[in-house]
């Protein structure tokens, strides 16, 4: 038993920390992707699955999904909240790394856990993850490819032209997908050996523990048993409802899919009646209007005067020139 | 003589309320023998589908009951009510849609439940009868989502149901009647709506209380199985009791399956598509997704025609349900390690492997079809 945690594989002490960190910060993590959703802050466009996988796989994508993205030029979605939740994702791993750490040394490895041993374990593993997942995504693209068109030219020949569709179907995704899983596997094989080898180095420099078995479950048990329970708790249930209440809010009251039955019409906006706004307007307009119709009057009794003075000088006139006090036009008369 | 109260006497309003409970019905005892069970190797996180299948079953009644405020069982109402919901009732759509995904979250942890009680060997004698009864829960929760499906009343829903009740038809001796029982006459209709209701909403959660209450009774009566594999010393320093530790691991299942069906209803929220019509127009008639392997797998050329299309919708699945009913009575090997369990190993591996790859098979199939 204790050559087997001597000589544990380099991929079995990988896998080991990494599995239970990742179902240990997993919650968490998912209840800010719920949030960010709700507030539209997060959009997976396209391989909806594996963005999301990446996002809840942070300590090992953590720098290699802004390399896919950037240098691959491969799209997984848009939003600030992506890299907000990258951001919130690190203290999340530092601490389940650390917790899962913790146990994996004193329970499988019945030695001591360094101090920051989570801050450890997440640099080696980001670390690992930058640099040889872009790798793997690379060459897992490019198998998956060439097996596709090896399968599809496969049954162009003469040979399987003749294969029903629903057996083509299936006999093609069996073959490619067999061809990209392997590679997958094993990549992932290779890759969780380099996350173990990176931390084979603090796995031998922790010293042996001279413990019990039993006093060690004790430990790493009692070690996830908070300190402050009532505390722990009442953070827990206060962090549950600060949530609850932001997503509730942010939810949409009706559908953001409206079908085509049932598409509310338009309803444009009718401005708001101000009473004594309209009243004072309404008055300022009243006097405004008294004042041309007074001015009118006015200009109307003046051309009148002057019509009248005009008559008595034509009356003088008249001897001389009969057409000259032609009538005014009815055009003139208006104001 | 002043009267001195004991230690133990209850002060506040709770605790009387609790021991007047207790003194009538041993409810300290019940909770105690409740919580107190104990998880031999200590509790797990793959322990917590059964819990979790629990809370989504609630969470499904909860959200059902208030559909059901305002969904009209009836073929000429039906599909605008559903419609009703999605529009104009204030978050229905967000109800509808987590009920919609809250059946898929259904029939993937049941997958994954009985999936980790055959991978752990936790089937094996003395645990035949809550295997057997899980199996039937497990029916139950398929008939869940068949009779759900029909209810919008839209194209999806009444080619789904008119698919469904085909293969079904396909059943020797009974098919015929059960067809007929279930369709109420030749093409689904109002009657079809009524019946598929009906047990929607009453039969099946009836049958999956009463069943769901036999299974946890016989599943604490056997006593949980524990890990597969640990020497005795490694078992014994870390068994421990049902609480606070597996509690909490169920409830934090509970949260983070909760969180996943809400992000499916945001993502993919329902969208109906025309109301239901016997004709079906460009819509290529489909079933449920969990029903697809079994969908693509009857457009094979071996199972075409009559013989062929009884076996592969009926004998074939018939099959193999019978063959999980009577494992625990054809493996009587007590090793439970499921490493060394070679033929139940690669076994799980290949049914799984089918189901996915005829699976995705079926939508690829789609792109043909068009």
């Amino acid at each position: 038993m204790s050559d087997e945690r001597e000589s544990m594989s380099p991929a079995k002490l990988g896998l080991g920390i990494l599995w239970p960190a990742f179902w240990t910060g997993l919650p968490i993590k998912l209840a800010f992707v719920l949030l960010f959703l709700a507030l539209g802050m997060v959009h997976f466009e396209t391989r909806i699955g594996l963005a999301f996988l990446m996002l809840l796989t942070s300590p090992v994508t953590v720098f290699a999904l802004p390399t896919i993205t950037l240098g691959l030029e491969s799209h997984l979605g848009e939003g600030v909240g992506i890299a907000l939740l990258f951001l919130l994702a690190i203290p999340i791993d530092i601490w389940a790394l650390g917790v899962a750490g913790r146990t994996f040394f004193l329970e499988r490895l019945r030695r001591e856990p360094p101090e920051g041993l989570g801050l450890t374990l997440w640099w080696k593993c980001a670390l690992v993850g930058g640099i040889f997942l872009p790798i793997l995504w690379v060459a897992v693209s490019a198998t998956t490819e060439a097996a596709i068109s090896v399968v599809h030219s496969m049954f162009e020949t003469d040979l399987l032209k003749g294969v029903p569709v629903a057996e083509k179907i299936s006999i093609e995704l069996t073959l490619w997908g067999a061809v990209a899983l392997g590679m997958l596997l094993l990549l992932l094989g290779v890759g969780l050996s380099l996350v173990g080898l990176m931390i084979r180095g603090t796995v031998e420099s922790a010293r042996h523990t001279t413990e019990t078995y039993q006093g060690l479950i004790t430990r790493w048990d009692l070690m996830r048993v908070p300190a402050d329970q009532g505390l722990m708790l009442t953070a827990l249930t206060g962090g549950a409802v600060v949530l609850s209440l932001l997503f509730w809010f942010s939810l949409p009251v009706f559908t953001p899919h409206p079908h085509d039955c049932c598409k509310k019409p338009e309803v444009k906006a009718v401005p708001m009646v101000k009473p004594l706004e309209t009243l004072n307007k309404n008055e300022k307009m009243i006097t405004q209007l008294t004042a041309q119709v007074e001015l009118l009057e006015k200009q109307q009794a003046e051309a009148e005067l002057g019509k009248e003075k005009s008559k008595g000088k034509a009356g003088k006139d008249a001897v001389k020139a009969p057409a000259a006090i032609a009538p005014v036009p009815p055009a003139a008369m208006k104001p | 003589m002043r009267h001195i109260p004991s230690p133990s006497a209850p002060t506040t309003i709770l605790e009387k309320v609790i021991d007047f409970v207790d003194e009538r019905v041993g409810l300290k005892l019940l909770v105690a023998k409740m919580l107190n069970e104990p998880v031999p190797g200590g509790s797990r996180w793959a322990y917590v589908f059964g819990s979790v299948l629990l809370f989504i079953f609630i969470m499904q009644a909860i959200t059902g009951v208030l559909l059901m405020f305002y969904y009209v069982p009836t073929a000429d109402h039906a599909y605008a009510s559903t419609q009703y919901i999605l529009h104009d009732v204030d978050y229905g759509w967000f109800l509808l849609s987590y009920h919609f995904w809250g059946s898929t979250a259904m029939v993937v942890c049941v997958f994954a439940h009985i999936s980790q009680v055959f991978l752990w060997g936790a089937y094996k004698k003395p645990r035949e009868l809550v295997w057997l009864v899980g199996l039937a829960l497990f029916g139950i929760v398929m008939g869940f989502g068949f009779t759900g499906y029909l209810l919008p009343w839209d194209q999806r829903a009444y080619w789904a149901t008119t698919v469904g009740v085909e293969i079904l038809d396909k059943t020797p001796l009974l098919g015929d009647f059960m067809a007929r029982f279930l369709k109420g006459g030749a093409t689904p209709g109002q009657m079809t709506l009524s019946r598929f209701f009906v047990i929607h909403v009453m039969v099946l959660p009836a049958a999956l209380m009463g069943l769901a209450g036999l299974h946890l009774f016989l599943f604490r009566s056997a006593g949980p199985a524990g890990p597969f594999r640990g020497t005795p010393e490694e078992l014994k320093a870390k068994t421990d009791y049902f609480f606070p530790r597996q509690i909490w691991k169920d409830i934090v299942g509970m949260a983070v399956v909760f969180a996943c069906i809400c992000a499916l209803a945001f993502w993919e929220p329902v969208v109906l598509l025309e109301e239901a019509t016997p004709d079906p127009g460009d819509y290529h008639p489909e079933p449920e997704w969990y029903f697809l392997f079994l969908f693509q797998l009857l457009r094979l050329k071996m199972f075409s025609g009559e013989l062929g299309q009884l076996l592969g919708a009926m004998v074939l699945p018939g099959a193999f349900m019978a063959l999980l009913a009577a494992l625990p009575f054809i493996d009587r090997d007590p090793e439970r390690n499921i490493f060394k369990r070679p033929i139940a190993l690669i076994g799980w591996v290949v049914v799984m492997a089918a189901i996915l790859i005829f699976t995705i098979s079926a939508i690829i199939n789609r792109e043909f079809l068009d």
